[in-house]
C-alpha cells in the first residue's frame, strides 16, 4: 500500500469526482456529501476527514491511512467506477512521429531515413490488470497492456503514464475487437509477470518443502522412538502422534501453496494518429513499421539477433538491427545488459518453452503472439 | 467467450500459472454497453488499484492508523523480523515492559492491512481480555470481541477469548473446527505442559500464523522451552529425547548446555528484547497517605461492612450472582468516598434483591452517607497537593467521587481536567490538552489504555484503590512507561481498617507491587494457583465474620503471594541464563 502523502490528493479528488464538496482546512478536510456518497461510503451529509490518527477524534472526523475502514470502502468504490472508457487522443501535426522514432533510438541523426507513407486513424485497447501473488504473503502489481486490434500485438504502458492528451470521445470498436484484444493483452501479462511469478513460485515451494522435511523428521524420528521404547506400546498413541503429524502437514501446505491471479481492473478504449512508416537503414536494406501518437510504440520491427520486439532499437553494421539487450556495446565488447541469448532450451523443456523464462523469451511469445500462432 | 484456461493446482513440476478472475468476463461483457463514468474516473480507478498494491513485508503500513502508540525502534524491528523473516510464527519474549501486546498489535494489523488475516484468535488469562480488547481498538482500531457464547465462534471473525473457557467444551470443539489465520497466545508461559489441556488445545488448533508472547519461556525446566517452540515449529529443537541429550544438562533439568548452538536454533523462531539502558525505566517512589476515618464515617463504613457480611451469609441461602456482585460494588465504593456510596444505597434501598428489612437498613444507611458533607481522605490529599508543585494525576473509579473531588479541588484553586467515561472522544483529547496545557491537576475515573501519553507528568494519586491490582498498574503505567525519564511517585490515599488496608498489606509490604515494572505484576499474580479472580479473593476475605479468621487467611493469601514473586523472581533469572545472548543477534 502506498505512502501516505499521495492519499490526500487522490482523497480529494475521488470525492469530489464522485459528487462530494470537498474543502481542505487547516487539519481537517470537510466533505459535504450526496446522498448516493452517503450511503456508499456510510458518512453522514456533513463530516471531516483527517489524515493523522491522532486528530480523529476532533469533530469525530474519519481517519484516512492505511487500513482506514473510511479509505478501504472509498477505495472498494472508486475501483467499482470507472471500469471502461473511450477517448481520442489529441495530438496534432507530425512532431510526435519525429520524438517517437528518437525516443525508440531510430531518429534521423542514426542514419535511419524514415519516410511516413500516411498516418490513419488507430484503435488501441489498454487493459489495466491487478496480479496477486500469494503464499503466506502477498505481493501485488499493477500492469497496463496496450493493445493494437489491427496489428494483434501487444506491449507494456508505464502504469503512472499522465493521459492529459486524452480527450473523450464516443466508444468504438466491436466486442470481438475487444474480446481478441484481451485475450492477447492476458498472454502479454503472462510474459510480463512470467518471471516475478516464477521466482515467488520457487521461493514458496523452496518453504513449503523445508516445513515438510522438519515435520516428517520430528514426528518420524518421534513415532521411531516411541516404537523402540516400547514396542508394545499403545497404537492409540502412535496415531494420535501420526494423526498430528498429518495436520501439521496440510497447515504447512495450506500455508505455502503459491497462488498467482490477474483481475481486470479497466478498460480504455484509445482513438490514436497512427503513421505507417517506411524505414530506410544506411546499408540500403529497409522495413515498414508502424508507430501512434500517445504510447509512442514502434512496431514492426524484429531484432536480426535475438527475434524480438522490443524496443528502443540500434542500428550498426554488420549487425543491423537490434533490440537494446542485443545491440554492442559502442566499445563493441561486452553486452550493454542481460545474459547473451541461448537457443539451447532448458533440459526437460521444449524449445519454445525454454525461451518463455528468458527475457528474450518473453520477446519471441509476443512476436509470434502478434504473428497469430499462439493461442491463449 | 473463450477466456484464458484455467490450469490445475500447482505442484513442484508444473510452473505456477497466472489465473484471471472470472469477474473480468462481466466486465468484458458490461463495457462500453454505457458511456462509462468519465475519463477521470477511469484514472482515479487505477489510482485506487495502485494506492491498495501490498507488495510483501518492505516495511510497516500501519503506523499512520494507530492512535497513541509512541514509535519505538525495537517494536518497528520486532514486528518486521516476525513478518519477514519468521514469516508470522513467533514467540515474543520481551522483557516485561517492554511491549509485546504492541508488538503482536503491530503484526497483526499489517497482516489485517495487506489482507491476509481475515478470523483471528487472541487466547488470554481471563483478567486480561478487556485489556487486550480495549487496547486493540484504541490503538489499532481492531474491532475484536470477547468470547461470551458458543456462538460468537461463528459470529465474530476477530475474537478474543480466555484460555480457560476456551479449552472446555463446548468452546473447545467449536475452535478447533474452524481454520485460523492468526493465533496470538498471551502469557503463553502457560503452554508450557505439552500434556496439559492448554497445550493439547492450541496444538489441535488450525492456524496459518502463530504468535506466542511470554517473558518467561522457561520458568521451572528446558522441557517448557521445548513445549514451547515445538508447539509453533515441530522439530526446530529436534524431537525431544535428542532436545535433551543435546541442550539439557542432566541431571538438573534448569541448566542448558551449548548454549550457542541453543540460541542460535531458537533465533528462528524467537524473539526477545531486552531492556539495554535506553529502555530502563526510572525507580518508583511510594507515598502512603494513610489517614483514620471520622467517627461519622468509621460509623458508616462500618455499618456498610456489618450490612455485607449478613447479606452475604445470609439465611436465605447462596445469593443469586448479581446480589453479590452489588455486594462487593457497595464495598468498594464506601472505601472510595461516601459520595460514592449513597447514590448506589438508594438504588439498593429500592431493590427487590433484597428483602423489606434489609432495604430498611439501606435506606438508614443512605441517610447517614447524605449526611457526610467532607471526607477525611479528601481533606488529606488537600494537604497533599499543597506540598507539591507539580502536575499531578489523580485516579478514583467512581464519577461521584470524582465530581466530589472535582468541586473541593476547584474550590482550592487548582486548575482541574476532568476525564472519565461519559466524555465524547472530542471531549477527552480536550481535557488531556488541558492537563498539558495549564491545569495541574488530571482527575480521572479511567486508568485503561486509551493511548494517551502522559508521561510529562510523574506523580499518581490512588485516590482509592481498585480491587484488580491489574488497574493500580495501568494506573501507574499512564505516566511509568517508556519516554518517563525522571522518578515516578506514587501516592496511596487509604483509611486504617479497611478493605484498601488489607490490599496494602498486601501489595505494597508482601510484594512491593508498586516498585515492580509495569508487566512483572501480571507475571506474579499469574503464578498463583488460584482460579479465582484477586478481587473474589479479598472479597472472600473480607466477608468472613471472625477478625481472626480475616487475618489468618490474609497471612495465608500474603505468603501466596511472596512464593509467587520468589517464582517470578527464579524463574527471570533462569531465562537470562537459556536466552540471554539470543535477543542480541535478534534484536540488532
Amino acid at each position: 500500500m502506498s505512502e501516505t502523502p499521495r492519499l490526500q490528493p487522490f482523497v480529494v479528488e475521488a470525492l469530489t469526482d464522485l459528487g462530494a464538496v470537498v474543502s481542505p482546512g487547516e487539519s481537517l478536510v470537510w466533505v459535504q456529501a450526496p446522498e448516493s456518497v452517503q450511503h456508499d461510503l456510510e458518512v453522514p451529509a456533513n463530516f471531516a476527514l483527517t489524515f493523522d490518527a491522532e486528530r480523529s477524534r476532533e469533530f469525530e472526523a474519519e481517519l484516512v491511512a492505511p487500513g482506514s475502514y473510511f479509505l478501504e470502502r472509498l477505495i472498494a468504490v472508486v475501483a467499482r467506477r470507472g471500469q471502461w472508457d473511450a477517448a481520442r487522443c489529441a495530438v496534432s501535426g507530425t512532431d510526435w512521429i519525429l520524438s517517437g522514432l528518437r525516443e525508440s533510438g531510430l531518429g534521423p541523426e542514426t542514419g535511419v531515413r524514415s519516410h511516413v507513407n500516411g498516418i490513419e486513424d488507430g484503435l488501441l485497447w489498454l487493459f489495466a490488470f491487478r496480479v496477486t501473488l500469494l503464499s503466506d504473503e502477498k505481493r501485488e502489481s499493477f500492469h497496463l497492456v496496450a493493445v493494437s486490434p489491427s496489428e494483434r500485438c501487444a506491449w507494456t504502458v508505464d502504469p503512472v503514464r499522465p493521459d492529459q492528451e486524452l480527450i473523450p470521445h464516443p466508444s468504438s470498436g466491436n466486442s470481438a475487437d475487444l474480446e481478441a484484444g484481451y485475450r492477447l493483452a492476458a498472454e502479454s501479462l503472462r510474459s510480463i509477470t512470467a518471471g516475478e511469478v516464477d521466482r515467488f513460485r520457487t521461493r514458496s515451494l523452496g518453504l513449503l518443502e523445508e516445513e515438510v522435511r522438519r515435520i516428517f523428521g520430528y514426528f518420524d524420528r518421534t513415532i521411531e522412538g516411541l516404537r523402540e521404547s516400547d514396542p508394545d506400546g499403545s497404537q492409540e498413541l502412535l496415531r494420535a502422534v501420526m494423526a498430528e503429524r498429518d495436520r501439521r502437514l496440510s497447515e504447512a501446505v495450506e500455508r505455502f501453496d503459491p497462488k498467482a491471479a490477474a483481475s481486470l481492473c479497466s478498460i480504455r478504449a484509445i482513438q490514436v494518429p497512427t503513421a505507417r512508416l517506411r524505414l530506410g537503414f544506411p546499408d540500403g536494406s529497409g522495413t515498414d513499421a508502424r508507430l501512434d501518437g500517445w504510447s509512442g510504440r514502434l512496431r514492426g520491427l524484429i531484432c536480426s539477433n535475438c527475434g524480438g520486439t522490443d524496443g528502443p532499437w540500434r542500428w550498426s553494421p554488420p549487425e543491423g538491427l537490434r533490440c537494446a539487450t542485443c545491440a554492442p556495446t559502442p566499445a563493441g565488447s561486452a553486452r550493454p545488459r542481460g545474459r547473451p541469448p541461448s537457443d539451447t532450451p532448458r533440459r526437460g523443456m521444449r524449445a519454445g518453452e525454454a525461451s518463455a523464462r528468458s527475457p528474450r523469451g518473453s520477446r519471441a511469445r509476443s512476436r509470434g503472439a502478434s504473428a497469430g500462432r499462439r493461442r491463449p | 467467450m473463450s477466456l484464458p484456461a484455467r490450469e490445475p493446482p500447482p505442484s513442484a513440476d508444473a510452473s505456477l500459472p497466472l489465473r484471471f478472475d472470472d469477474s473480468d468476463r462481466d466486465l468484458l461483457a458490461r463495457a462500453f454497453g454505457s458511456p462509462g463514468d468519465g475519463p477521470r474516473a477511469c484514472r482515479l480507478n487505477g489510482e485506487a488499484h495502485r494506492i491498495s498494491l501490498v507488495d510483501g513485508f518492505d516495511r510497516l503500513l500501519a503506523w499512520p492508523v494507530l492512535r497513541g502508540v509512541a514509535r519505538y525502534d525495537h517494536q518497528e524491528r520486532t514486528a518486521l523480523r516476525v513478518l519477514r523473516d519468521l514469516r508470522g510464527r513467533a514467540i515474543l519474549a520481551d522483557e516485561v515492559g517492554l511491549g509485546k501486546t504492541i508488538e503482536a498489535g503491530l503484526v497483526l494489523k499489517e497482516y489485517a492491512v495487506r489482507g491476509l488475516i481475515h478470523r483471528v484468535l487472541v487466547l488470554t488469562p481471563a483478567a486480561l481480555t478487556d485489556q487486550w480488547r480495549e487496547e486493540m481498538e484504541t490503538k489499532f482500531a481492531l474491532p475484536f470481541a470477547i468470547l461470551r457464547s458458543v456462538r460468537d465462534w461463528d459470529r465474530r471473525p476477530f475474537l478474543i477469548a480466555s484460555m480457560d473457557t476456551a479449552k472446555r467444551e463446548p468452546h473447545r470443539h467449536a475452535a478447533q473446527a474452524r481454520p485460523w489465520d492468526l493465533i496470538v497466545v498471551d502469557e503463553a508461559h502457560r503452554l508450557k505442559n505439552r500434556f496439559s489441556l492448554n497445550w493439547r488445545f492450541v496444538a489441535g488448533l488450525s492456524k496459518k500464523y502463530m504468535l506466542l508472547l511470554t517473558a518467561t519461556p522457561v520458568q521451572n525446566d528446558m522441557d517448557e522451552l521445548f513445549n514451547l517452540v515445538t508447539l509453533l515449529k515441530p522439530g526446530q529443537l529436534h524431537t525431544y529425547d535428542r532436545f535433551l541429550e543435546r541442550y539439557v544438562a542432566s541431571p538438573d533439568r534448569r541448566v542448558p548446555m551449548r548454549v550457542s548452538e541453543l540460541r542460535g536454533r531458537l533465533r528462528d523462531v524467537m524473539v526477545r528484547n531486552r531492556r539495554g539502558i535506553a529502555f530502563t525505566l526510572p525507580p518508583r517512589r511510594v507515598h502512603s497517605l494513610a489517614v483514620r476515618l471520622s467517627p461519622a464515617e468509621r460509623r458508616l463504613y462500618d455499618d456498610v461492612t456489618q450490612f455485607v457480611r449478613d447479606a452475604y451469609w445470609s439465611a436465605s441461602g447462596r445469593l443469586p450472582w448479581t446480589a453479590r456482585l452489588t455486594l462487593i460494588v457497595l464495598q468498594r465504593e464506601i472505601g472510595s468516598s461516601t459520595f460514592a456510596v449513597a447514590e448506589t444505597l438508594r438504588r439498593l434501598a429500592q431493590s427487590p434483591l433484597f428483602r423489606s428489612d434489609e432495604r430498611e437498613r439501606l435506606e438508614d444507611l443512605r441517610q447517614d452517607a447524605a449526611a457526610i458533607t467532607s471526607n477525611v481522605k479528601a481533606a488529606r490529599l488537600r494537604e497533599f497537593l499543597e506540598s507539591v508543585d507539580e502536575k499531578v494525576l489523580i485516579f478514583t473509579q467512581y464519577l461521584r467521587t470524582l465530581q466530589y473531588l472535582q468541586g473541593v479541588l476547584e474550590a482550592d484553586g487548582h486548575r482541574v481536567a476532568a476525564y472519565h467515561g461519559g466524555l465524547s472522544p472530542a471531549a477527552k483529547d480536550a481535557a488531556v490538552r488541558t492537563f498539558r496545557g495549564d491545569a495541574d491537576i488530571f482527575l480521572s475515573t479511567e486508568a485503561g489504555g486509551e493511548g494517551r501519553n502522559l508521561q510529562f507528568a510523574r506523580t499518581v494519586v490512588n485516590y482509592d484503590l481498585p480491587w484488580n491490582p491489574l488497574r493500580i498498574e495501568q494506573r501507574i503505567g499512564r505516566v511509568h512507561r517508556l519516554g518517563q525519564d525522571r522518578e515516578v511517585h506514587v501516592v496511596n490515599v487509604w483509611a486504617e481498617d479497611t478493605v484498601e488496608a488489607n490490599l496494602m498489606e498486601l501489595l505494597d509490604r508482601k510484594i512491593h507491587m508498586f516498585e515492580l515494572v509495569v508487566g512483572e505484576l501480571d507475571l506474579i499474580l499469574g503464578n498463583l494457583d488460584q482460579r479465582r479472580s484477586f478481587e473474589d479473593l479479598m472479597m472472600d476475605i473480607w466477608v468472613l465474620r471472625q477478625a481472626e479468621d480475616r487475618r489468618s487467611a490474609l497471612r495465608r493469601l500474603g505468603d501466596s503471594l511472596v512464593r509467587a514473586r520468589a517464582q517470578y523472581e527464579d524463574a527471570k533469572d533462569v531465562n537470562e541464563a537459556v536466552l540471554g545472548g539470543a535477543e542480541e543477534a535478534a534484536s540488532a
